[in-house]
């Protein structure tokens, strides 16, 4: 039975020009970049078995990470070291933080929708002026999920419809 | 084939350190490493194998003999088997090849069989086969 574990984080960055990096490509060398540093060529190894970057999302910055459960814990003490990402010659910083480490991919889901909700309520109750306020509230007011209906089995996601504009 | 003679014996109490007498040894006859560029060297084979994170634990080279090349480390024991794992892969010591053969572990200080640098490295005996048939 194979046992994974999934590490959800986002991606903060000063630079906007950042979310141009976000990449499956770019990301996954930055990490394993990162495992090397910390962990040597055996973190590297370990880690690298079934490592994948299953989901990202460049608006939000937010990024889905599986690794085998024997090895989680290298890559969690790792990403705190990942400092730029590169994309096309062009380095940005910034920095990863861990939202949500799970052992499905529903459950960081989950998790993800409750955090996104409040995130948008947060941003509501911090908007600077009424236009913006105005500009959530709509958004806010429209979005849905739309669940479709799927086998049961924990690797496939269900459709996360929330718009987050 | 050559069987090495070991030797095992097995201490119950967990304990805080780990010894290992080292030998490194250097086929070509250059110039040897003193015993700060020695410190250096297993550090290197930390960081090479384990990171940042193996290049941290605390090793200590107690004793070293540049003559010999062999040392006495001491490593906190939640980092022995990293110590020794990437002792063991060490290849090279400044473009030249090298290899460390571990000679002997102990928890604890005291109790170092005598260096015997003729025979292999001295870990386990299999017990002698008694008579029975």
């Amino acid at each position: 039975f194979r046992l994974f574990r999934y590490v959800l984080c986002e991606v903060i960055s000063e630079d906007p020009r950042c979310r141009q990096c976000i990449e499956d490509r770019a990301l996954g060398l930055a990490i394993r970049d990162a495992i090397t540093r910390v962990h040597g060529d055996y973190g590297l190894a370990c880690c690298s078995i079934s490592f994948t970057v299953k989901y990202l999302n460049a608006y939000t910055g937010t990024v889905l990470l599986r690794c085998r459960k024997d090895s989680y814990r290298l890559l969690c003490s790792a990403l705190p070291f990942v400092r730029s990402l590169e994309s096309r010659a062009q380095r940005y910083p910034c920095f990863l933080n861990t939202l949500h480490v799970g052992g499905t991919i529903r459950t960081c889901q989950k998790f993800l929708i409750q955090y996104n909700t409040t995130q948008l309520l947060r941003l509501l109750q911090n908007c600077t002026n009424e236009e913006e306020r105005q500009c959530i509230q709509k958004s806010l007011l429209s979005c849905s999920l739309t669940e479709e209906p799927s086998p049961s089995g924990d690797e496939e996601e269900d459709d996360d419809g929330t718009e987050t504009d | 084939m050559a069987a090495a003679a070991f030797e095992r014996r097995v201490l119950r109490r967990a304990a805080e350190h780990h010894y290992l007498r080292v030998r490194l040894e250097l086929p070509d006859g250059g110039a040897r490493p003193n015993a700060a560029q020695f410190k250096q060297l297993v550090v290197t084979a930390l960081k090479e194998l384990h990171g940042e994170v193996g290049a941290a634990l605390p090793v200590d080279v107690l004793t070293y003999e540049e003559k010999t090349l062999s040392a006495i480390l001491r490593v906190i024991s939640s980092g022995f088997v990293k110590l020794w794992s990437a002792l063991t892969l060490l290849g090279f010591y400044q473009n030249r090849r090298c290899a460390f053969r571990v000679l002997q572990v102990r928890p604890c200080r005291a109790g170092w069989l005598p260096p015997d640098v003729s025979s292999g490295s001295k870990l386990d005996r299999l017990p002698k086969p008694t008579a029975f048939s």
